[in-house]
């Protein structure tokens, strides 16, 4: 079973990956339609474009960011754990050296435990606000929780297995599965912000930059 | 004067005799249990469950060299063998310019074997077990 979860099982989930996240960029792409969304996409938009992925990627970098600082706070904690764990997780560089000679950087164990905790914080903190802030609470389904439940499931399978709680093997193949489920289920659900926040971003950023007054100065970044 | 030296010399002997002992690695290959390789320092993980001599017996290796091997010139000798030399004598942790680092090569030496045999543990909790 073990063989079967960390070897094709592997290859096919990164697989669905890619493969998909290329395909919702490209449809996301052939979707503009500069007539419907009242746009000139063209190269006149790129700094604008360019502009609101990067003020959008800083904390507190765009307007959106500073209204609600709480919010910014949390879901920055959460992505960057989210992402700098699995990444820079030692047994996973070890296991990427061992199968295909590539290792980079990596954090210490007892690094991640703690990390691997202020997520859990991160990802409470998130629950909480669709709970408690009304407006997020009316677009709040049961889905989101399922997406959140998805991307937390890795983290507390694989804390689980680090401190070897309950049965090992069968706690570590159940980490593994969960990452999959996780690759697999990016292209199919909202997880696929992952990839579209960009091309948003970009839509959005080219739009204000060509129409309301992005080109005269104004350079407010919402 | 004469007795103070002699009881000077003699309170360093058992000294030193105690340090020895407790600094000794463990003596008889029976003795080892596990690996906590001293060379790695501050360690990230338990120590590697390893019981030298039922691991060998149950896993039907007659040759010390297989683990123990000794290289000559980028070669290695058949038959000879390295035991009582550490890993760390020859596999550094930084890694070195001629063998692999320490880690990769305990983690090689022994999940190669594990993952061509199908038997013996593959999984970094099986292997360090709190
Ligand atoms: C499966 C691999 C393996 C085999 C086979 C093996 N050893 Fe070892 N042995 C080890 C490892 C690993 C160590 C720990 C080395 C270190 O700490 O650097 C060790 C340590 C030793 C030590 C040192 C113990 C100490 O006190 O530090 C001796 C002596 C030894 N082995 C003898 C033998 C002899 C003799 C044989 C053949 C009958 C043998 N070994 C076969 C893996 C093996
Ligand atoms: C006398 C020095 C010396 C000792 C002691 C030694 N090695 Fe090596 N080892 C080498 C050299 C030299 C090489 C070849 C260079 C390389 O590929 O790292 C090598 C290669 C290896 C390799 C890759 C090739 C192979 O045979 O699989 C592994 C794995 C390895 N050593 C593990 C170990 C382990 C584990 C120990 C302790 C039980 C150990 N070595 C003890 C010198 C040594
Ligand atoms: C040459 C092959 C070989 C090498 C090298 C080897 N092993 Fe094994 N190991 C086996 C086999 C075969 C088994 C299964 C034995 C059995 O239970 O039948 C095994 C089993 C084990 C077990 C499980 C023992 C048990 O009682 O269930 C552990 C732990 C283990 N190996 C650790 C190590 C470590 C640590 C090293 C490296 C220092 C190592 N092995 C190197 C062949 C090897
Ligand atoms: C077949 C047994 C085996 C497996 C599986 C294994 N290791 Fe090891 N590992 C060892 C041995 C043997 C050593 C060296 C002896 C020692 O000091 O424990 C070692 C050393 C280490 C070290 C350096 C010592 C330290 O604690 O800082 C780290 C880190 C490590 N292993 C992590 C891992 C991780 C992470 C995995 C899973 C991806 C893993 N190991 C899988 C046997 C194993």
């Amino acid at each position: 079973m073990y063989e079967f979860v960390s070897g094709p099982l592997v290859w096919i989930s990164f697989g669905i990956f890619f493969i998909g996240l290329l395909v919702r960029v490209i449809s996301y792409i052939k979707g503009l339609d500069w007539q419907k969304d009242r746009v000139a996409y063209s190269a006149a938009g790129i700094p604008g474009a360019a502009k609101s992925i990067v003020y959008w990627l800083i904390p507190f970098g765009s307007q959106g960011w500073k209204n609600n600082p709480f919010f910014t706070i949390g879901t920055f904690i959460f992505h960057i754990c989210l992402l700098g764990v699995p990444i820079f997780l030692l047994a996973h560089n070890i296991l990427l050296d061992e199968s295909w000679g590539i290792s980079w950087w990596t954090i210490s164990d007892s690094t991640a435990d703690w990390i691997t905790l202020i997520f859990f914080v991160a990802v409470i903190f998130l629950v909480i606000r669709r709970i408690v802030n009304p407006n997020v609470r009316l677009l709040t389904t049961g889905y989101d929780y399922l997406i959140l439940a998805i991307a937390a499931a890795p983290f507390i399978t694989g804390y689980m297995a680090y401190h070897q709680w309950m049965d090992y093997k069968t706690i570590l193949i159940i980490h593994i599965l969960c990452g999959e489920l996780m690759l697999i289920a990016i292209p199919f659900t909202k997880l696929s912000h992952f990839v579209l926040f960009f091309c948003s971003r970009a839509q959005l950023g080219m739009d204000y930059g060509i129409k309301r007054g992005g080109r005269y100065g104004r350079g407010i970044c919402w | 004067m004469r007795k103070r030296a002699v009881a000077l010399y003699a309170g360093m002997g058992v000294l030193i005799s105690i340090l020895t002992f407790m600094l000794m690695p463990a003596y008889s290959q029976e003795d080892i249990v596990n690996l906590a390789d001293s060379a790695f320092g501050d360690r990230e993980r338990p120590a590697a469950v390893f019981a030298h001599e039922e691991h060998n017996e149950k896993a039907e290796i007659e040759e010390c060299n297989v683990c123990h091997h000794l290289y000559r010139g980028g070669n290695k000798v058949d038959d000879e063998s390295s035991e009582g030399t550490n890993c760390s004598a020859c596999h550094y942790v930084e890694g070195g310019d001629t063998t692999r680092p320490l880690m990769k090569a305990y983690h090689e030496l022994c999940k190669s074997c594990h993952q061509e045999n199908k038997a013996g543990p593959v999984t970094c909790g099986e292997c360090h077990r709190k």
